[in-house]
């Protein structure tokens, strides 16, 4: 369904005006209704590969084919999650919802029956006039969710949309986004750096290393759902994950390196 | 299924304090201070006009004497052949008019040039030394343009409103994340909804700040704009005319009505409104 195809992607340096590698040579393919984690440490080009897939950035080689289509543009098939909350603040959360079905051109009713019932699939009826600013993070990041789920997309990007949340809300959107998933059977690329989140979410998880190393390893995780976040076997398949990640290069931008280090680790989370 | 239900009480208590330090308490030491910087003034002006009267020999106007002409053209009477309530409504009709004029270019070059680095390019210099010629410097080119015609004032007006509403709206534009234009884009948003969906409200906080910038330029310049013209009603003329009437209370009335109706307009309708867009935005709470 989404297919890369010797993907290279160069950013001039703004000081030095050198050209700076974020994707070298990336081939990846993902299945239609398959839920893909794509897992690497701050500064991989995650985040970059998955903005060419939205397509707000163009590749400078290579090519990316969604459902046999080359991506030119972003558009509404293709659902971005983003962590920083893109929600307009000049807009309730119910006109955020409706937004998108405006710019497609649904009709008033239509619209109004759609937006009330993705507001309340995310468990915001109560909350359909409030402004973005009087949510919680994780209250936010529900309605990046149903504004993009009201558009019926076919594939859901998801850029580490719950990287900046606390651990129980993250918990119970994940759980929640996998009973949406699991209901609607969409495409999922789903990029994140923490290992656990891709166990527990993914039918597969592709590890990305900084260039020029790219997809260092493409795991199927076969875990029967619904999965256990405490069993042996997750914790596991998470343990060797993490050794994988150990031996990649930390990353490329020194600053953004203190987050990382707990992959070296058992994560406290961890029970044991 | 609600685990942040608590959050806009949260937010909403968060929010409080900032607010309420930005409205005044009562005390009764703030109304004290209050009736001291109006009455200070007040008995300055009082003082220099006794002084001035007894040292050139010349009936400055008193605040007295200018409470008296008040009191006089609030009743009706005339003053160079019209009523206030004329003189008012013609300039505030001719402000409007060229404010009006410089609004709707203003905004609409604004999100232009903040779309366009290369027509921001092109024209922000320009824009940049409109900016700085005083107002009375248009006088030529208003005439030379229009003639000794009321359109002369009305085009002074909007072209010293003009300015900083293009300015303003400019950095709005640029100012607005481009995670919102993605955003957009992602939801399938055309160029044109983009522009007036998210890029108009996105600019909006600044683009009310260079509106009462705009505003406070044009109003002052009424008084250029209708003393070339000799316009024959309105504040800025009847001041002028002052000169051969000698009828300086009237002038001070006139000064004054300018001062009270430019400080309820920006204070009292612009100011609040930009405050309570970024407010209820949640935009911007520390700036």
């Amino acid at each position: 369904m989404i297919h890369l195809d010797s993907v290279t992607k160069l950013f001039p340096n703004e000081e030095t005006g050198q050209a700076v590698q974020a994707l070298q040579a990336i081939d990846l393919a993902v299945e239609q209704n398959e839920f893909v984690c794509l897992l690497g440490p701050s500064g991989c080009g995650k985040s970059t590969l998955l903005n060419i897939v939205a397509g707000f950035e163009r590749p400078t080689s290579g090519r990316v084919l969604f459902e046999g289509e080359p991506v030119r543009a972003p558009g509404p098939e293709r659902g971005v999650v983003f962590q920083e909350p893109t929600l307009f603040p000049w807009l309730t959360v119910e006109q955020n919802v409706d937004f998108g079905l405006r710019s497609i051109g649904l009709k008033a009713a239509v619209r109004r029956e759609t937006v009330r019932r993705f507001v309340s699939l995310v468990g915001l009826s109560d909350f359909a006039r409030a402004r973005p600013h009087q949510l919680s993070g994780g209250m936010k990041q529900r309605v990046q969710l149903a504004r993009v789920l009201a558009l019926d997309p076919r594939a859901l990007l998801m850029d580490e949309p719950f990287g900046a949340l606390d651990a129980q809300t993250r918990d119970r959107l994940q759980d929640e986004l996998l009973g949406i998933w699991g209901r609607d059977r969409k495409t999922v690329l789903f990029v994140t750096h923490n290992v656990e989140e891709a166990v527990y979410l993914a039918d597969r998880v592709v590890v990305l290393a900084p260039a020029p190393d790219g997809i260092t390893a493409d795991v199927p995780i076969s875990i029967l759902r619904p999965r256990d976040r405490y069993s042996n076997e997750m914790r596991e398949t998470t343990m060797a994950l993490m050794a994988v990640l150990a031996d990649l290069p930390c990353c490329v931008l020194p600053s953004r390196s203190v987050g990382e280090v707990s992959l070296r680790e058992p994560s406290t989370t961890m029970p044991g | 299924m609600v685990p942040g239900s608590p959050a806009p009480a949260a937010a909403g208590t968060a929010a409080a304090p900032v607010l309420r330090l930005a409205r005044r308490r009562f005390s009764w030491q703030g109304v004290a201070t209050a009736v001291a910087s109006l009455l200070i003034p007040l008995a300055l002006w009082w003082g220099l006009a006794v002084g001035i009267a007894e040292l050139r020999n010349i009936a400055f106007p008193t605040p007295h004497d200018t409470y008296q002409r008040l009191v006089d053209l609030i009743r009706g009477k005339l003053l160079n052949d019209f009523t206030i309530y004329q003189h008012v409504a013609d300039s505030l009709q001719r402000w409007a008019v060229g404010f009006g004029i410089a609004m709707a270019t203003g905004i609409f070059s604004g999100l232009l040039l903040g779309w366009s680095r290369l027509l921001e390019r092109l024209s922000m210099p320009t824009i940049t030394v409109l900016q700085l010629v005083p107002g009375l410097a248009w006088i030529p080119v208003a005439i030379l343009l229009f003639g000794v015609n009321p359109r002369a004032t009305i085009f002074m007006i909007a072209v010293t409103a003009l300015a900083p509403i293009v300015i303003n709206t400019t950095a709005g534009v640029k100012g607005v994340d481009e995670m919102y234009l993605r955003a957009g884009r992602m939801m399938g948003a055309e160029d044109r909804t983009l522009f007036m969906r998210v890029l108009l409200p996105g600019s909006l906080p600044h683009l009310l700040s260079g509106l009462r910038v705009g505003f406070a330029n044009g109003w002052r310049v009424l008084v250029a704009g209708e003393m070339i013209v000799g316009t024959g009603t309105g504040l800025g003329y009847s001041i002028i005319q002052s000169r051969w009437t000698l009828d300086y209370a009237a002038a001070f009335v006139c000064i004054a009505i300018i001062c009270i109706i430019g400080l309820t307009v920006e204070r009292g309708v612009l100011l609040p409104l930009e405050r309570r867009t970024v407010e209820r935005w949640g935009l911007a709470r520390s700036a």
